[in-house]
């Protein structure tokens, strides 16, 4: 066992951490503070965003939801696809783990819809 | 170019994700931050993947994007939870919890 | 176009952990289609249906274990005697813990919130805190949470340990929002739970891709035979083991990654406690033990250092903060803290020995530890339980059945002999002085000392103290509190007057199939 191994570590460790110090002890003081409007505005693809709904820009819950529900839906395509593009080859074993996974995300479905989470009122 | 650089990207990206965690407050902000080291996490993979010359790598990205995207609808349904409560989604907020 | 060389599947490997989903999505079902009065019932029966099958399967394989045929699923998961032990383990524990999550004579409606949106302090909340049925939707999370877990020990390759990762994770993190009592505490326990577990997850992720980069492949064997080979980068080997660890190293809650322990078991359901307390801890050094054994065993003298260092912290800050505690089920934290310390000693110990006492220590402090929330869940007042440390004052004179028990308890705890907790310290510190790391032996004595003494607290505080007016009472447990605790108990017990059976069996386990 030997414990020379890890001189460069901390030294590593050390340079780390005091450049990250340096860096974040530096930055208000030499950092240009130009004012834009769009800086303190929500991300919206660098443009300055279109009027946000009353009542300080808040979206109502609804749409959260629809739009978790999307995605959670939405990126089990991502095995489809490639299940899709080689088909042939998986042939029947494939096939049905592919049947598999989709009754495993339709259940997830029939709960949703179950539990009135697809209604929008 | 060779590909390493690619890693030193993903690596920097990592960084800046394990970084922003530490000194942003917002739970949102905190959140894209592990999302952005998720990421770079997998243009590593995906890098590996072209440097080693197997699929594996892509695959394996593949997998990360949904465990990513069920984490974020997990995440997203706790911070909304809180924020309706507080009307404040800052982690300096939820203080109830301590010695 | 030509056929793809199929993976061969061994489907009855993998059929507790089948078993085990299978009944959770059942169980999504049942929460769609059955109306919520017969739901706790049917739900309960259905999750200890699938636990027994599950178990019925593990048993039955660990007869039949062969080197050459343990390698499965494609070459993702491996079912050897270690990987059936920890399964077991996990089956059971997990069984004893959703006893507590079905108990409904304790309050009305059980432990959990009825409906998890609705607004903390709303009209709607107060209606529903006392006088609607708790959601069930806790029987299919635990054991989508269970399965992953069986999956986590049993992976050989790290993107499959990813996902199982994931997969038992993040129903933990929905669990710990849905207390039916301070739910503002159960919500924040759950953001903070989240976020760093997130966090630590995307170090092991990140550390996943760095380990492919080296090997070129990310599956134990490769790993290791790279490793051995010495050729390659290995900068990218380093770094991807340290940042795996750091993922690991959090889901056992160890130093200094252990942040998040007291907040989400104080403010977790106190059955999600037990749950996470045991089988959380079972399933990571699972896999810690996986990663290190069987992966990176060639580089054994580059991590047992910072790992030794590590345990050091974990056991110190462990048992010094547990001192200044003053709410139960953070001392208990602690407690679980400076524990997962005393296993990380057996982890570096090594060897047959190392390993042998790390998997009787886990199944050990498993039981112990869901004994002592389940009779934590107990002692409750009109606001639910009664958590605070001054408030047990004077239990002794109040109920003596339960003050003894949680007596006994705590004494396994500080590893008094005749119980579970002593012959588990006495095997993990034998293994380490066996191993030459006779100054963790040193530290873990020490701090065992310590810790004794915030136990000790307890208990003079339970029996010497005068009852006041806030003395809580003792609520009769139903049915199955009383059995995950009579359970707990008596294991504590039997493991500590007859250990041989156990550490016979977790001997036999003390091998894995690389």
């Amino acid at each position: 066992m030997s414990l020379s191994a890890y001189v460069p570590i901390v030294w590593l460790l050390a340079l780390a951490a005091a450049f990250g110090l340096f860096s974040v002890g530096i930055a208000p003081f030499v950092g240009p503070r130009r004012f834009n409007r769009a800086k303190l505005e929500a991300y919206e693809c660098g443009i300055e965003p279109t009027p946000q709904p009353i009542g300080g820009g808040r979206f109502p819950v609804k749409f959260y939801l629809t739009a978790m529900l999307f995605i959670i839906f939405d990126i089990e395509i991502i095995f489809l696809y490639p299940w899709a593009v080689s088909f042939d080859m998986l042939g029947v074993f494939g096939f049905f783990e592919m049947v598999i996974f989709i009754i495993t995300v339709a259940i997830a479905y029939a709960y949703v819809w179950r539990r009135g989470g697809l209604e929008w009122d | 170019m060779t590909p390493m650089w690619y890693i030193v990207l993903s690596a920097i990206l990592f960084s800046v994700g394990a970084v922003g965690v530490l000194i942003r407050r917002n739970a949102i902000v905190l959140f894209m931050c592990i999302e952005l080291m998720l990421n770079a996490a997998n243009l590593a993979l995906v890098t590996f993947s072209r440097i080693n010359g197997t699929l594996d790598g892509q695959i394996m990205a593949f997998f990360v994007m949904v465990v990513a995207a069920a984490e974020v609808v997990i995440g997203l349904a706790i911070i909304m939870l809180i924020f309706r409560t507080r009307r404040s989604a800052s982690v300096d907020d939820a203080n109830l919890l301590k010695y | 176009m030509d056929k793809l060389k199929l993976p061969d599947m061994d489907y009855v490997a993998l059929l507790p952990m089948l078993a085990l989903f299978v009944a959770a999505c059942l169980g999504v079902i049942i929460e769609a289609l059955v109306p919520r009065r017969f739901r706790n019932i049917i739900q309960l029966v259905l999750s200890i249906v699938a636990l027994a099958v599950a178990m019925f399967f593990v048993v039955k394989q660990s007869g039949e274990v062969v080197a050459s045929k343990a390698l499965t699923a494609g070459g993702a998961i491996m079912i050897d005697h270690a990987a059936l032990f920890l399964q077991g383990a996990l089956i059971v524990l997990g069984f004893v813990a959703l006893l507590l999550f079905g108990e409904r004579s304790l309050e009305f409606g059980g432990p959990f919130v009825a409906q998890a949106a609705v607004t903390v302090g709303s009209e709607r909340d107060r209606e529903q805190t006392g006088r609607e049925l708790g959601s069930t939707e806790t029987f299919p999370l635990a054991l989508f949470s269970l399965s992953g877990m069986l999956l986590f020990v049993s992976a050989n390759d790290l993107l499959t340990m990813f996902v199982a990762l994931e997969v038992f994770s993040l129903p933990l993190y929905l669990l710990c929002a849905l207390a039916r009592r301070k739910r503002l505490l159960s919500q924040e326990s759950a953001l903070k739970y989240f976020l760093l577990g997130a966090y630590a997850s995307a170090f092991f992720l990140f550390g996943v891709a760095m380990v492919y980069g080296f090997a070129k492949a990310v599956d134990f064997k490769a790993i290791h035979a790279e490793a051995l080979l010495g050729e390659g980068n290995s900068l990218l080997l380093i770094i991807g083991l340290a940042l795996l660890a750091i993922g690991l190293l959090f889901k056992v809650a160890a130093a200094p990654f252990h942040v998040w322990t007291p907040d989400v078991y104080q403010g977790a359901p106190t059955p999600v406690t037990a749950f996470m307390a045991s089988c959380t801890k079972v399933a990571a050094f699972g896999g810690l033990l996986r990663v290190l054994y069987v992966g990176f065993d060639g580089l054994g003298w580059q991590f047992t250092p910072v790992l030794g260092a590590i345990a050091a912290l974990t056991v110190l800050v462990g048992s010094i903060l547990a001192v200044t505690q003053t709410d139960l089920k953070r001392l208990l934290a602690y407690s679980s803290v400076a524990n997962a310390g005393y296993i990380l000693i057996g982890v570096i110990a090594g060897q047959q020995l190392g390993l042998t006492s790390v998997l009787f220590y886990l199944v050990a402090y498993g039981f112990t530890v869901i004994a002592a929330f389940a009779l934590i869940s107990l002692v409750r007042d009109a606001d639910g339980e009664a958590t605070h440390l001054s408030r047990w004052a004077g239990l002794g004179a109040r109920s003596p059945l339960y003050a003894g028990i949680f007596t006994f308890i705590l004494l396994a705890f500080a590893g008094i002999p005749l119980t579970s907790g002593f012959i588990a310290k006495l095997s993990v510190f034998g293994a380490a002085i066996d191993g030459g790391q006779t100054w963790l032996v040193i530290i873990g004595v020490i701090t065992s000392i310590i810790l004794a003494f915030p136990y000790l607290r307890v208990v003079v505080m339970m029996w010497l103290s005068e009852p006041g007016e806030s003395t809580p009472s003792v609520s009769i447990p139903g049915g199955l509190t009383s059995t995950a605790l009579g359970i707990g108990t008596l294991a504590t017990l039997v493991f500590g007057v007859v250990p041989g059976p156990l550490l016979d069996l977790a001997e036999k386990a003390s091998s894995f199939v690389r």
